[in-house]
């Protein structure tokens, strides 16, 4: 069976957070219909608050300590994406969008994202859609229809879980996205040599 | 193996003290620094370029050409020379009338800057920052080894029966090494000409580097200069050094911790850990410099910086007396001791020129190809 890579960025700040409780639900709605495409899937996730000390310190002194590097190509490299961030002041918190604003410029572009985000109110459920909708826009990220929001009424069940069938949409959006693609070939710079004839010859 | 000091010559203020140098007195303090590495048995002084606040050093040759005249033996270099916004023929003509002065002690290392307002400050655009690079250094080369030049290119004015003055001396141009940090173009540049590649990784994690590196290696053998192991490597990494660690640690702290570069940020001792700075006794350079060999292979040139973040002359120059009395024996001796035979030592302009000769003598027996022509 074919493979894929799905990495889920998560950036719950407690131990346990509803955030990585939510990344997780996604992350299995989507392995378990990628699955059902024929696809085997191998998630790797990534917990932004253990590199939050990582990050500052490549911001203001540009060292990037191996785990902040190991973080990068996880998110870099994969298939797919699942990104979860908790609201904080009507928006993405400052941590994800740390994170984001590391992440190589175009690594993104065409790679099929699946956004939530978790809030203590349904009242910040359009956060997926003003917030973080555009930020993956302008990475050019191929993101899927259904963003999942979960506030903590979700986690009560009841009525049928709603929550799980919103996961399970966004996942199988996810999904066919990822099979109707080849898989992802992440080009070492190292090992193709750049075109230095056309590079003098004055090519950009 | 070339052992020597390289300055940013940034102005900082001690932290120790509050107090900031003026302009006059950091620029003293590098000719200070170059002096006592000629004194101290370092091989080498290396000038940064930069044009902007804090930095003093905007003109390289105008130092260098101060500092040959009262050295001997010291190889005067950059760290690096913008080939992005210089004009390659200025370079070409400077670096030729420097090392007529320096009677050949010179060398240079080709960047492309990293401070985007220096750019538009000289008519360029950082997008353009690699075929600026190798677009000028094509044209640079060409004024170093062709007497009359014909020259179109899209950066520059076009050049018609130009010949850059003085020629190098005996016709052969300085050795030239690419710095770079992140960019396998300018790996592969160096590797194109059989040029020299300087890895300043001191603020990286060496795992990076060592990709660079090799990645240089395996390109200057694809490219017919030699072994992947006889190319020619130049690292960067920093020192601060007293008889003993915990001295060292505990005076360079304050310093360290409030540098403009990498202040505020990691700890002393996790930078330590994942980059080449060393603070501590010389024993302890000696078995890290010792660990770039293990990563990087055998290599040519090693540049220290000792002289930023604010630390006071005296206290520089102590650094140095103690790395030229116990870390450099040892590490010439070590290193040249493990070095394979078949590993050449960093180009020099005598190396240069005898090699020059020995291939015109070549061509003279086959054909009547003029003495002197060297490509």
């Amino acid at each position: 069976m074919a493979t894929r890579t799905l990495a889920v960025l998560s950036a719950g700040l407690g131990q346990p957070s509803s955030t990585r409780l939510l990344a997780d639900r996604l992350s299995a709605a989507a392995a378990r219909l990628l699955e059902a495409r024929g696809l085997s899937t191998t998630v790797e996730v990534v917990e932004v608050r253990d590199v939050a000390r990582d990050l500052a310190d490549h911001l203001v002194a540009g060292a990037t300590t191996p785990a902040l590097r190991r973080a990068l190509e996880t998110v870099q490299g994969a298939d797919a994406l699942v990104a979860v961030s908790p609201v904080f002041a009507a928006s993405y918190s400052g941590l994800f969008k740390t994170f984001v604003d590391v992440v190589d410029r175009d690594s993104l572009r065409g790679v099929p994202v699946l956004l939530g985000a978790t809030a203590g109110t349904q009242r910040h459920s359009l956060v997926v859609d003003h917030a973080l909708r555009p930020l993956f826009s302008h990475l050019g990220a191929l993101v899927v229809p259904t963003g999942v929001f979960a506030a903590p009424e979700d986690w009560a069940g009841g009525g049928g879980d709603p929550l799980a069938a919103r996961a399970d949409r966004a996942g199988a959006e996810l999904a066919d996205l990822v099979a109707a693609r080849a898989p992802r070939r992440t080009v070492d710079p190292y090992d193709a040599a750049p075109d230095f004839a056309a590079l003098l010859a004055g090519g950009r | 193996m070339q052992f020597g000091v390289f300055t940013v010559g940034d102005v900082t203020a001690d932290p120790t003290t509050g107090r900031t140098p003026t302009e006059h007195e950091r620029i003293t303090a590098m000719v200070a620094i170059a002096k006592k590495a000629e004194e101290v048995g370092f091989d080498v002084f290396a000038t940064g370029e930069h044009h902007n606040e804090p930095f003093v050093p905007s003109s390289p040759t105008t130092m260098l050409g101060f500092v040959a005249a009262q050295t001997e033996r010291l190889l005067l270099s950059t760290s690096t020379t913008l080939i992005t916004t210089n004009d390659p023929v200025k370079i070409a003509e400077d670096y030729a009338m420097l090392q007529h002065l320096a009677e050949g002690r010179v060398d240079l290392m080709m960047g492309r800057g990293n401070t985007g307002p220096v750019y538009p400050w000289f008519g360029k655009d950082i997008r353009d920052g690699i075929a600026l690079a190798v677009e000028n250094y094509a044209l640079l080369r060409r004024l170093w080894t062709e007497h009359t030049v014909d020259w179109e290119g899209r950066f520059r004015t076009p050049l018609q029966s130009f010949t850059s003055t003085p020629r190098p001396l005996d016709d052969v141009p300085p050795f030239v090494w690419h710095g770079s940090i992140r960019s396998p173009e300018i790996a592969e540049q160096a590797a194109y000409y059989g040029d020299g590649f300087f890895a300043n990784h001191i603020f990286w994690p060496k795992e990076h580097f060592v990709r660079l590196v090799d990645f240089y290696r395996r390109r200057y053998e694809h490219y017919g200069h030699g072994s992947a192991d006889q190319a020619v490597v130049g690292l960067g990494g920093q020192v601060f050094v007293r008889k003993n660690s915990q001295d060292a640690v505990r005076e360079f702290r304050p310093y360290f911790d409030n540098a403009p570069v990498y202040g505020h940020g990691p700890s002393l001792e996790e930078f330590t850990e994942g980059t080449p700075l060393t603070v501590g006794s010389p024993q302890e350079v000696i078995d890290k410099t010792l660990t770039f060999r293990e990563h990087f292979g055998d290599y040519q040139r090693q540049l220290f910086l000792i002289d930023h973040a604010g630390l006071p002359l005296p206290v520089v120059l102590e650094q140095m007396e103690l790395l030229g009395s116990e870390v450099l024996p040892t590490l010439r001796r070590e290193l040249d001791a493990m070095r394979p035979a078949h590993v050449p030592e960093a180009p020099t302009h005598a190396s240069r020129v005898a090699a020059a000769r020995a291939r015109a003598a070549g061509a003279s027996t086959t054909t009547d190809a003029t003495a002197g022509a060297v490509a």
